[in-house]
């Protein structure tokens, strides 16, 4: 199944981020936990880590882009558990 | 725009893993200062199920030029506030737990009450858990102070924040002299009881100036001490002189163990209450 990775928003009044580098390439396997690209805001860099299993389908933005929060950044194709 | 940030300015962030602590507060009608002042240590720390509580509300009397805390007219304390800080301290499990508040000049009592209310509450409900008070210098005036002393917190904790020299930009409604009285004042009081400061690096200081805050510090009894990179929470604020470096701060932390501090965090990203049960449990066999 497709998921969503959204750029958070990581405090209330946030509206939108740079996307700064993409930390995998599409078709790349990606773990729960691991980093999938990193967002610059006024204070750090802060790595955004996949909720899912899958593997990268597409990106949906290029690095050096300013993305609105809660939008979709990724879509991941989730691992299928066996049944 | 946005200066681009040293490679150690990186922290992880999991909006799953971080969700169970968010309702958990909002559900509790509480504030962390995590949230409220845009900690980038927020998405370690709920993770790790930990957080930091600011009582008090939201918004702050004061308007320092670091801090990320809305400046306003609060609202009065909320008599609910220290019994759901103890109930979310017993769901979240937690051994070490770090109150602070927003500067409440508009009380009397600076918020002092509260804060030995909220002790109370939790030692009540959680008799294991070891309490640290973040308190603000409120007004330095003894009574206030006497109020959070009487319930002995665990740790007792007043942020100078910068050297003398920077005080009157950064944070014009407090001062120096004020916030070393604070710390003698506890310390003298309360000879066990375990006294902290932390204070920034990156706001223009010299290395001079940080060895006398250092010198000024430890002459109050002070036994922890955190240092951290002081990071520009929006472009309103007062900018970022430089970013020293992990090197920087390993040095700092030597210079400050030397000069006999008891222990000290010193990182970039390290914050007044950040691993704060670390410091606790670091000095413990020396009380």
């Amino acid at each position: 199944m497709e998921k969503k990775l959204l750029m958070p928003k990581l405090r209330p009044e946030m509206e939108k981020a740079v996307l700064c580098a993409w930390l995998k390439e599409v078709g790349d396997e990606i773990k729960s936990g691991e980093p999938v690209y990193e967002i610059e805001t006024d204070k750090v860099v802060t790595q955004v880590e996949s909720s899912y299993d899958g593997v990268l389908k597409s990106k949906l933005y290029e690095e050096g882009d300013t993305v609105d929060v809660l939008l979709p950044v990724a879509l991941v194709e989730e691992k299928q558990e066996a049944v | 725009m946005i200066e681009k940030k040293p490679d150690w300015l990186k922290v992880r962030y999991n909006q799953e893993a971080i969700d169970e602590v968010a309702e958990l507060m909002r559900d509790l009608n509480l504030n962390t200062v995590c949230k409220e002042a845009n900690c980038p240590n927020l998405g370690e720390c709920y993770r790790k199920h930990t957080a930091t509580f600011m009582i008090l509300g939201s918004i702050c009397t004061r308007n320092c030029r670091f801090c990320n805390v809305c400046c306003g007219r609060p609202m009065p304390p909320n008599p609910q506030e220290p019994e759901n800080v103890a109930k979310a301290v017993k769901h979240l499990h937690l051994k070490h737990v770090v109150l602070t508040c927003s500067t409440r000049d508009d009380l009397p009592d600076g918020g002092a009450r509260q804060f030995a209310n909220t002790v109370n509450a939790i030692r009540e409900l959680c008799p294991h858990t070891t309490v640290e008070t973040l308190i603000s210098d409120m007004k330095g005036d003894r009574n206030s102070l006497d109020i959070v002393l009487e319930v002995k917190p665990d740790v007792l904790n007043h942020n100078v924040e910068t050297v003398k020299e920077l005080q009157k930009e950064i944070r014009p409604q407090a001062g120096y002299e004020s916030s070393l009285g604070v710390l003698r004042y506890c310390k003298d009081k309360a000879p066990e009881m375990r006294v902290k400061t932390g204070f920034m690096v990156g706001l223009g200081e010299t290395e001079e100036q940080i060895n006398v805050l250092l010198d000024d510090v430890l002459d109050t009894g002070c036994d922890i001490l955190t240092i951290g990179q002081y990071l520009q929470p929006t472009p309103a604020h007062y900018p970022v002189a430089r970013y020293a470096t992990p090197e920087d701060f390993a040095r700092y932390k030597e210079i400050a163990l030397a000069k006999g501090f008891k222990h000290v965090a010193s990182a970039p990203l390290a914050r007044s209450s950040y691993r704060a049960w670390e410091a606790l449990e670091d000095i413990h066999d020396l009380y």
